[in-house]
């Protein structure tokens, strides 16, 4: 949890594989990197096992780079596919029992905050829409509704993707996949409006073919999340196997989703948006000038 | 044999769009090497693929086809590539990668 831990012990360095050279010698701990220097410096994310085109690694590699302070950032996930990249990484991840993610980072997020006082240690959890609105659906309402200060980050592909291809409560109503050959009879569950009622102070949706909307959005939930209270992000993620979208296809789909049912949508809190403004300097927060007066 | 992306350095230097490196799933697989047109006389580097990271799904050729609309990026078969870069190969630089390149080693 600080910038020691991504250094060589002495007399090591010349044994030590050449990615993990590259991480301590090239990575971006202690820098700012942004998406626009992506290929030009070693990531956090390594080789991982997830499927070839998924756009849920895609997501899972923007968001590894979006984080403000990789260094002093802890991720929390479970069971699904997501977790297979997020524990390929070079920050700590904490696994958890199937849906108590978010009961596992409200307890981290406290003690962090007990530990180190003032300095800031980011939580993120990151977990499929099984995993946070099926089986782990209160636990994540509850540390909404308990206000706990860390952001949640639901990476929806839409179905059980792991397991073959069952039904999940995120799933869209008709929807017709291997493990439900009736369809599903139910709508969407709409998480958006949950997060809202239940207090988080920036909620938004997201798809990744925009990495430099990914990257915002990100950084302003991780941000908020450190003082104002939790913060919420929805990004679809589909899953090309389950679906059966052509991997080269896979960002069409995320284009055409992205203009019927998945719009960028965000939403701050007043209180969120002064501490951006003030706190971070976001421009787009700060109080409008009042309009000048002209003499007629 | 498999399918691998290779990037033509005669169409990528001709821009710095890089929009290929923001949109592969893979980690450090798409590197940029802000040298590697400038060398031929191009105005900008060009971008490389790591073939031993590439799991051949051709998202970066939509990409670079859809959005970027340069053309710049083909699948081909990885014993068909004359040379390419691997990961054992690239050194990473204050802003940029280079590669030496090899003929990839396919058992």
């Amino acid at each position: 949890m600080s910038l020691d831990y991504v250094k060589f012990s002495p007399g090591f360095d010349k044994f030590m594989p050449k990615e993990y050279k590259d991480m301590v010698e090239h990575g971006p701990f202690g820098k700012k990197t942004t998406v626009s220097q992506m290929g030009s410096f070693k990531e956090i994310l390594e080789e991982h096992p997830m499927c070839a085109g998924c756009a849920m690694t895609l997501f899972i590699r923007l968001a590894m780079i979006s984080f403000p302070n990789p260094e002093d950032t802890i991720t929390v996930g479970t069971a699904g596919c997501g977790r297979l990249a997020i524990s390929q990484a070079a920050i700590p991840f904490v696994y958890g029992n199937y849906g108590d993610q978010n009961g596992v980072a409200s307890g981290l997020s406290r003690g962090l905050r007990l530990r180190f006082g003032d300095k800031p240690k980011d939580v993120v959890v990151m977990a499929g829409d099984g995993g946070m609105a099926d089986i782990g659906f209160s636990c994540t309402l509850h540390s909404w509704f308990r206000k706990e200060k860390f952001t949640t980050i639901m990476l929806d592909n839409e179905v059980y993707g792991n397991t073959g291809g069952q039904e999940s409560g995120m799933t869209n109503k008709g929807a017709v996949l291997k493990m439900a050959p009736l369809g599903k009879k139910f709508e969407k569950m709409d998480m958006l409006a949950m997060a809202k009622s239940a207090g988080c102070a920036y909620v938004a949706t997201v798809v990744p073919n925009n990495p430099r909307r990914v990257e915002a959005v990100i950084k302003k939930a991780v941000l908020i999340a450190r003082e104002i209270g939790p913060t919420y992000i929805q990004a679809y993620t589909s899953c090309n196997i389950e679906y059966a979208i052509p991997t080269d296809k896979v960002m069409e789909d995320a284009k055409n989703v992205e203009g019927d049912r998945y719009q960028f949508t965000e939403y701050v809190t007043d209180e969120a948006k002064q501490f951006l403004a003030e706190r971070y300097g976001y421009k787009e927060f700060l109080p409008k000038p009042a309009p000048a007066v002209t003499k007629a | 044999m498999y399918l691998v992306a290779d990037i033509n350095v005669d169409i990528c230097a001709q821009t710095s769009c890089k929009l290929c490196t923001q949109f592969c799933p893979e980690a450090n697989t798409i590197l940029y090497n802000d040298q590697a047109g400038r060398d031929k006389g191009y105005k900008y580097g060009a971008a490389y693929v790591a073939v031993d990271r590439c799991k051949g799904c051709a998202q970066c050729v939509w990409v670079c086809d859809n959005m970027a609309k340069h053309n710049a990026i083909k699948m081909i078969m990885i014993d068909q590539l004359p040379n390419a870069a691997i990961t054992d190969n690239i050194v990473y630089g204050e802003k940029s990668t280079t590669a030496v390149l090899a003929g990839p080693a396919v058992g």
